[in-house]
């Protein structure tokens, strides 16, 4: 018997010649191929960008145009930063107790106001920046200040901060909190230290959105901008409109590309490690 | 430390009455359980009695201190959950601090305490670990060290061993009755599960939609059940419809006949009804004794059916057996009485006594379920 099956079962472990190009492998290659694709496809843009942020009058001068980014646009990039902040600043401030009151409290029309908060989402920039425009005329100086550009970035990105932090709570089981209530935590015990820590994620996804949305603002800014305040996105615009495209205005646009990246891996370094290890999310 | 009295404690949910007048006294130290059905109110008197959920009536009072609209910080309980409920980035030793830290307690304190607690339920040094990296039992029992690490006045339990597997129920509900008694606690436990509850109650409140149906111990329950649903609830049993049609003699030698189809059934249990009245009479499975041909009948009933089915169980056997068009459960336990012939064989069942209880009439039947 076994003499008889040995050879048959041997020759059919000798692999027959593989085949260079496979159904598989073809799919492999061809997955490959459509990712470095679409890559460069990406990539292209901002890598000529770059490339031309270096160059000057007299071949490439990196140094002087980025020396020139900070000395000259320095002030519209810490705009940006500014108006960011306490963009953020708003927006946490009023998305986090809505959140809370809108998964944790049942109230009537509760589905209607979440989706009137959410409108401005879907509200075209430049009616968003028409509206304001008009109706910071009945205010008392919001035209003039930096609080109106403020609150404009506000009303049209909270969303953004609002639906992650619902989704969360939304995730978070109810029983934390009752568990921090009947170990003795006030209310506000158990927000700080229970559940502000577990929708960690959500915060953290609601920020970065904010922030890259705010910072790089072209349109809404330009209609509600106060006299004397230029931002970085609208400065961009200015020179290329005045100036025509110059290194140094590339050079701005990467270091808005650069900032805008480094907060994402900000991002992800604070709240992805330290609030995401040992959730039940993860 | 401290008693536990519910005052017609009620729960109505718009229209739905979840707790109706639920009226209880737990004395200091004593282990009570809420055994019922899901849906029977248990788990909602039990967020009552913490403050999770605002009665609509009644009162709840820990000594004579009425705590019934006092947030749960407010009333040092220790409530174990279904789920451990550990905060997931919290370390073991925070969890167990938590309660201690929020009431600004020194960082020694709190870490000796700790240690002490992590130590009673057999944890000692799992302090640094996250909740994550203990399993299902390890985490109930640091969800245990957490609610006693602030000595509260009355321990909570919500079926706090319904997500753990099998054995690891068998031996966790052990140690939940050793720390209860170790420390002396009142507790009040939420089960469906009826061996838990016989296993570590001192008293058992049997509930149904959301009534008490009765309060007792282990055995006034299983022996004497006062309504249908406890007979037919806890345990097996025969249920026999029937009228009360006499009483026989007088004294030591009274003897209830009740009637139940072709059956005459003689009880020493007096009447709870009078002559006429429906009941139904209660015969437990294991009381239900198998006469071999020729033994001689010393029983108050001796019937005469027919096997329906034997099943097999390992240590019993269940027949059903049709006697006079009734079907009667019996449980025969141990050595040759355990083979049966299979099919339609006839046989004698002898059986003393039965628990008498008044046929609910109908309409009250369909309002209470």
């Amino acid at each position: 018997m076994t003499t008889g099956v040995a050879p048959a079962a041997a020759a059919s472990r000798v692999p027959a010649r593989r085949p260079l190009l496979n159904a598989r492998r073809l799919t492999d290659v061809l997955s490959h191929a459509y990712i470095w694709l679409c890559l460069i496809v990406f990539v292209l843009p901002f890598l000529a960008l770059l490339g031309y942020s270096f160059t000057g009058p007299g071949g490439t001068r990196p140094a002087q145009n980025f020396a020139y980014v900070v000395t000259s646009f320095g002030d519209n990039l810490l705009w940006s930063l500014k108006i960011s902040a306490l963009t953020l600043i708003i927006n946490v401030v009023v998305s986090l107790p809505a959140a809370y009151a809108i998964v944790r409290h049942s109230f009537p029309g509760k589905r209607l106001l979440f989706s009137v908060l959410t409108l401005p989402l879907y509200v075209p920039g430049a009616v968003i920046g028409i509206s304001l425009v008009l109706t910071y005329n009945f205010t008392y100086h919001l035209t003039t200040s930096m609080w109106g550009l403020v609150l404009a970035m506000a009303l049209g990105t909270f969303p953004l901060m609002l639906t992650p932090l619902v989704v969360a709570l939304k995730d978070l089981p109810v029983v934390f909190e009752e568990a921090a209530e009947c170990l003795g935590a006030t209310k506000w015990q158990t927000y700080r230290r229970i559940v502000l820590p577990l929708i960690g994620p959500g915060l953290s996804a609601g920020l970065l959105l904010c922030f890259i949305i705010v910072f790089n603002e072209y349109l809404v800014t330009l209609f509600v901008h106060p006299p004397g305040l230029t931002t970085a996105p609208l400065r961009v615009f200015n020179q290329i409109r005045t100036a025509g495209l110059s290194p140094t205005t590339a050079a701005l646009a990467v270091t808005m590309q650069v900032i805008s990246f480094a907060a994402v891996l900000l991002f992800f370094r604070l709240f992805g490690t330290r609030h995401l290890k040992g959730t039940y999310l993860l | 430390m401290s008693t536990v009295r519910l005052a017609s404690l009620t729960k109505h949910y718009g229209s739905t009455v979840a707790v109706h007048e639920f009226d209880l006294d737990v004395a200091d130290g004593e282990f009570v359980t809420l055994l019922g059905p899901s849906g029977c109110g248990k788990t909602t008197t039990l967020r009552m009695i913490a403050g999770l959920v605002d009665p609509t009536g009644g009162r709840v009072f820990f000594d004579d201190q009425d705590v019934t609209f006092l947030p749960p910080r407010a009333r040092n309980i220790g409530f174990v959950f279904q789920t451990p409920a550990l905060f997931p980035h919290l370390s073991v030793a925070d969890n167990v601090g938590f309660g201690l830290s929020v009431k600004r307690a020194k960082k020694a304190a709190i870490a000796a305490r700790v240690d002490e607690m992590l130590a009673l339920v057999g944890l000692a040094g799992y302090g640094a670990r996250l909740p994550a990296q203990l399993s299902g039992g390890q985490q109930q029992r640091v969800a245990l060290a957490r609610v006693l690490a602030t000595d509260p006045r009355v321990l909570l339990f919500d079926e706090p061993l319904s997500a753990l597997d099998r054995n690891l129920r068998d031996t966790l509900k052990y140690s939940i009755l050793d720390l209860q008694r170790r420390t002396a606690k009142t507790a009040i436990y939420v089960t469906h599960d009826q061996s838990e509850a016989f296993a570590i109650s001192d008293r058992i409140v049997v509930m149904n939609s959301g009534r008490v149906e009765q309060i007792g111990t282990q055995m006034e329950i299983y022996l004497s059940p006062k309504t249908e649903f406890v007979a037919e609830f806890i345990g097996a049993n025969n249920g026999l419809a029937g009228t009360v049609t006499g009483i026989e003699g007088t004294g030591e030698a009274a003897r209830t006949i009740v009637s139940s189809g072709e059956l005459i059934l003689r009880t020493r249990t007096l009447a709870p009804a009078a002559i006429g009245d429906p009941v139904v009479a209660y015969l437990r499975p294991e009381d239900v004794v198998v006469l071999q041909e020729g033994e001689p009948a010393d029983f108050e009933n001796v019937v005469e059916g027919t096997i329906e089915r034997v099943i097999f169980e390992g240590p019993t056997a269940q027949l059903r057996v049709d006697v006079g068009g009734r079907q009667l459960r019996a449980d025969v336990s141990g050595g040759r009485r355990l083979i049966f012939p299979e099919g339609r064989g006839r046989i004698r069942l002898g059986f003393n006594d039965l628990t008498l209880i008044p046929a609910e009439p109908p309409d009250t039947v369909s309002s209470a379920r």
